[in-house]
């Protein structure tokens, strides 16, 4: 620890940090537009000299380290002086347009200048101008305005692992621009709006909308992956204006990803479900909240509580709802003596489901020493957690990915590629070569295995390592053998003392996961209520065909006459107002207070940033009343806190599985994995429309190779189940892999 | 988009620098690549160039546009590379870029007629003593006068 002396106090620093660090630390303000606390110095726009004492000339603080007994004068005349002079220069070429700047207000440099600007400017000769560009839907570029600060080039490069913006030219000719013709495309890229100082880089769909200062700050969780990133919702009127950044070492940094940033132009879609309605003789009818209510009562009781049939009921939720939400719906249900109840409408084979716990804190993820990455592609489904692998990456660690098909990652990896019904086989590899190194006994079901040559390298790379983590990702949910290989990765990860992660799930699964959302041995699955004859419904923000994988069993269920179908969504959707009776309206994201369980089972608490829209309330508020209409006990909640302490005062539940590891392999010709795109996988993406126009929310493609091509008899210009065929060679044999912006079309699978 | 030619001469650049570096021998593949394709860069020729070094497209660019011995508009087959700095400023050359231009039909940055000269404004080059000069191909010129100028540009081909 050393001391030194800032404006004549005496304070402690560490050896090797640079003077900013510490200014920042105790409190002293420096000015500065290059440095940023995440990135790497670069010293560039000169802004934060200060006057050290001995050195001749002021000393950048943000590339001074710090030495015992060093004198540092912030605030000096040689320090005020030099301050002021960078200033002056850093005003020549900037244009006086903060009038109808979108960063007035928020503008660091309109900041530092009214504290070192001066009132006049000696500059009588042209400013500097350039041609303005267009480098994608999200952000707006007014490169007149840049100083060169380069944040948002080492940003690229360093954060999101693309460099896309560079500095072309030289001197006064220096311009910010992307190389790229399709502009900027990574999946991080809304940052850059953040670390920009000036207005040179602002929110596309944000433009000429508001000043910072009609805005209330709220703070909020993006709720669309398992991290839940921190933010902040800005709001006027009673919208959500934008979203921003918010600071949490332990979950985002200070990152969010282009999703969680830009899917709040959602909530405004001219889609919203905005009012009760009832369906009276098949015609949809808008009522008042009560009559609805009385209308999903009495339907309630018709169909099942008159005639004591409460197993013909079911309750299905999508796993974006909030915790709340879905402890009151499956109270609900259960006092009224369901058991029917369910969150994973994605899975084709319930018994095969995936269950392999996460063991890894999102912040030791950088610090691991191997990763080995199976069936996902990280970096799109799960930015934030691919950036902490990207930070391991750089530090030195291994990162083997185990895919049907090659991933553009934005950092090494060693890709094997796979076909879906040989992944297990591979992981069983892993798993002898670990079990003959231990000396324990082989166990019969490896007794057949031999390890290929992939298999034998990532054993001995877990064994050659310290720190490793194993991934499962989202590919392999209805893999054939999916309930194996998790089984197969606890193994491994036994043997090789290695921490797991399981992506598996997304969104506030863990959410549903931490209340029961799921039958417990007497009850029904949702894909056994879908096939046996049930009566009613209560359906919570489910879009069938997006969320089902058994979508014609589960229309053919609740299109049936004889079914009661209560439905509460936020969005409007022509299948659920086919087959509801009655639709009530429930707040988005950003409208409720609630909830998210994120990957680390981190309870993360919001409240609403603005009220729901029209008539809609928080789902949490109508599963209330719906309850105590139907006179059930222990619904006396005043908020929705209350409903979080109950949830917290339960247990986690503990569910038995089959632990079998089974290596048979599936007989299937062609596998098909089906992904939702990275921006289309809940309904508030779907409705964001800018997100939607960029090069990611454009990704609807079927990626198979020239020879499984051949034999299915497919061209580059077919599509494949309704998707636009893509022939790639990095891709294994045999299969099929789907990202796409469409409706899930799984009948065929 | 690089010939095999082009390949050989820039792998031998590459093994110049540690591995994994390669992208240290950016300057010289640009400057094959440009010799290649008529003395000029195009976007798809840096793209090509950072691709073969392994690197982003915008670094290569960075690169390309910050030296001036890089074209990136067409050019004629004698590139005349007028000095400007202040040395030869000072000795008159901004008088003789006119005279060359008025002489040459073009403005600096572009090309003549027949394709055979084009004329560039460019930093110090170095020969203050012989201020004002200009560079073709690897001689320079100094000590320019307009009949100097005249007699060296009339014997262009």
């Amino acid at each position: 620890m050393l001391e030194i002396e800032i404006d004549g106090q005496l304070v402690n620093a560490e050896p090797g940090e640079m003077v900013i660090a510490v200014t920042d630390r105790e409190g002293i303000s420096v000015p500065r537009f290059c440095y940023h606390k995440k990135l790497s110095i670069s010293a560039s726009c000169r802004m934060c000299l200060v006057d050290v004492e001995g050195a001749p000339k002021p000393q950048p603080a943000c590339s001074t380290p710090v030495a015992d007994g060093m004198k540092i004068h912030t605030q000096n005349d040689k320090a005020k002086a030099s301050q002021k002079a960078v200033m002056e220069f850093l005003l020549i070429n900037h244009p006086l347009d903060c009038p109808i700047c979108d960063q007035g207000g928020e503008c660091e440099l309109q900041d530092v200048a009214v504290d070192y600007g001066s009132d006049v400017s000696r500059f009588s000769e042209g400013k500097r101008i350039i041609a303005p560009s267009d480098i994608g839907p999200l952000i707006q570029t007014d490169m007149t305005r840049c100083i060169h600060c380069t944040r948002c080039v080492r940003f690229g490069s360093e954060i999101a692992g693309i460099m896309e913006m560079g500095g072309t030219g030289r001197g006064e000719d220096l311009k910010i621009e992307p190389f790229l013709k399709e502009g900027i495309t990574s999946e991080l890229s809304g940052n850059m709006i953040d670390v920009c100082p000036v207005g040179a880089l602002t929110s596309k769909p944000f433009r000429y909308e508001l000043r910072s200062w009609q805005m209330n700050s709220i703070n909020s969780i993006a709720r669309h992956d398992l991290v839940g990133s921190n933010l902040y919702a800005q709001t006027y009127k009673g919208n959500v204006k934008r979203l921003a950044s918010g600071d949490n070492d332990a979950v985002n940094e200070t990152w969010i990803s282009d999703r969680d940033r830009f899917s709040y132009e959602g909530l405004t879609h001219d889609n919203r479900l905005l009012a009760p309605q009832i369906k009276v003789a098949g015609q949809w009818k808008e009522v008042e909240w009560d009559v609805a209510l009385d209308f999903a009562v009495k339907g309630l009781k018709n169909n099942i509580l008159n005639s004591r049939n409460v197993q013909k009921l079911g309750g299905l939720a999508s796993a974006t709802a909030t915790t709340e939400e879905l402890h009151l719906l499956q109270k609900l249900l259960r006092e009224m003596g369901c058991e029917n109840l369910d969150y994973r409408l994605n899975i084709k084979d319930l018994d095969n489901a995936i269950h392999l716990q996460s063991n890894i804190k999102l912040a030791d993820l950088e610090h691991i020493d191997q990763a080995i990455v199976i069936g996902s592609n990280i970096r799109l489904e799960q930015p934030m957690i691919n950036h902490r692998l990207r930070k391991a990456q750089l530090a030195g660690a291994g990162i083997t990915t185990l895919n049907v098909k090659e991933f553009d990652f934005n950092y090494k990896t060693n890709d094997i590629i796979v076909a879906p019904n040989e992944i297990a086989n591979t992981l069983a590899g892993v798993l002898r070569v670990l079990v003959e190194k231990s000396a324990e006994e082989v166990p019969a079901y490896l007794l057949a295995v031999t390890p290929c040559a992939q298999a034998i390298d990532i054993a001995s790379s877990l064994l050659n390592s310290d720190k490793t983590v194993l991934i499962l990702g989202e590919h392999v949910v209805n893999n054939a053998q999916a309930a194996s290989i998790a089984n197969l990765i606890t193994e491994i990860a036994k043997l090789s003392n290695s921490l797991t992660l399981n992506l598996t799930v997304t969104a506030n699964a863990l959410g549903a996961q931490r209340v029961n959302f799921v039958p417990n041995s007497t009850g029904m699955n949702v894909n056994e209520m879908l096939a046996a004859e049930m009566r009613a419904f209560v359906l919570l923000d489910v879009y069938p065909e997006y969320d089902f994988h058994h979508l014609d069993e589960a229309l053919n269920t609740l299109l049936n006459n004889d079914v009661f179908v209560i439905s509460l969504n936020g969005f409007k959707n022509d299948l659920v107002a086919q087959y509801s009776d009655v639709m009530l309206p429930m707040a988005a994201m950003y409208e409720t207070s609630g909830t998210h369980v994120n990957i680390n089972h981190e309870m993360q608490s919001f409240s609403a940033a603005v009220g729901a829209p029209g008539e809609s309330k928080p789902a949490w508020k109508i599963l209330k009343v719906l309850a105590d209409l139907l006179e059930l006990p222990g619904f006396h909640y005043e908020n929705s806190t209350q409903v979080l302490s109950e949830v917290a005062h339960q247990m986690t539940p503990v569910h038995e599985y089959d632990t079998a590891i089974n290596l048979d392999k599936s007989t299937v010709e062609v596998e098909t994995i089906w992904t939702h795109s990275p921006y289309h996988t809940d309904a508030l993406l779907r409705h964001a429309t800018s997100l939607r126009a960029s090069k990611i929310g454009q990704i609807n493609t079927a990626s198979i190779n020239a020879a499984t091509a051949k034999s299915l008899s497919l061209s580059d210009s077919d599509t494949y189940l309704g998707v636009p065929v893509d022939i790639t060679e990095t891709m294994a044999d045999q299969c099929v892999f789907i990202s796409s912006n469409q409706a899930t079309n799984t009948g065929a699978l | 988009m690089i010939s095999d030619n082009a390949k050989k001469q820039i792998d031998s650049w590459i093994e110049k620098y540690p591995e994994g570096k390669q992208s240290s021998a950016v300057m010289e593949a640009l400057k094959i690549i440009q010799k290649e394709n008529n003395n000029q860069l195009t976007h798809d020729s840096i793209q090509a160039v950072a691709d073969y070094l392994d690197m982003p497209g915008i670094a290569a660019a960075e690169v390309a546009t910050f030296y001036e011995n890089y074209n990136h508009q067409p050019v004629g087959k004698h590139i005349i590379r007028f000095c400007h700095n202040i040395s030869c400023m000072l000795n008159g050359a901004d008088d003789l870029i006119s005279h060359l231009e008025t002489k040459l039909g073009v403005k600096t940055g572009e090309v003549t007629d027949d394709g055979l000269i084009s004329v560039k404004k460019v930093e110090c080059l170095g020969a203050c003593v012989g201020a004002p000069m200009f560079q073709i191909g690897d001689q320079y010129y100094e000590n320019l006068t307009i009949d100097k100028i005249d007699k060296i540009v009339d014997g262009l081909k």
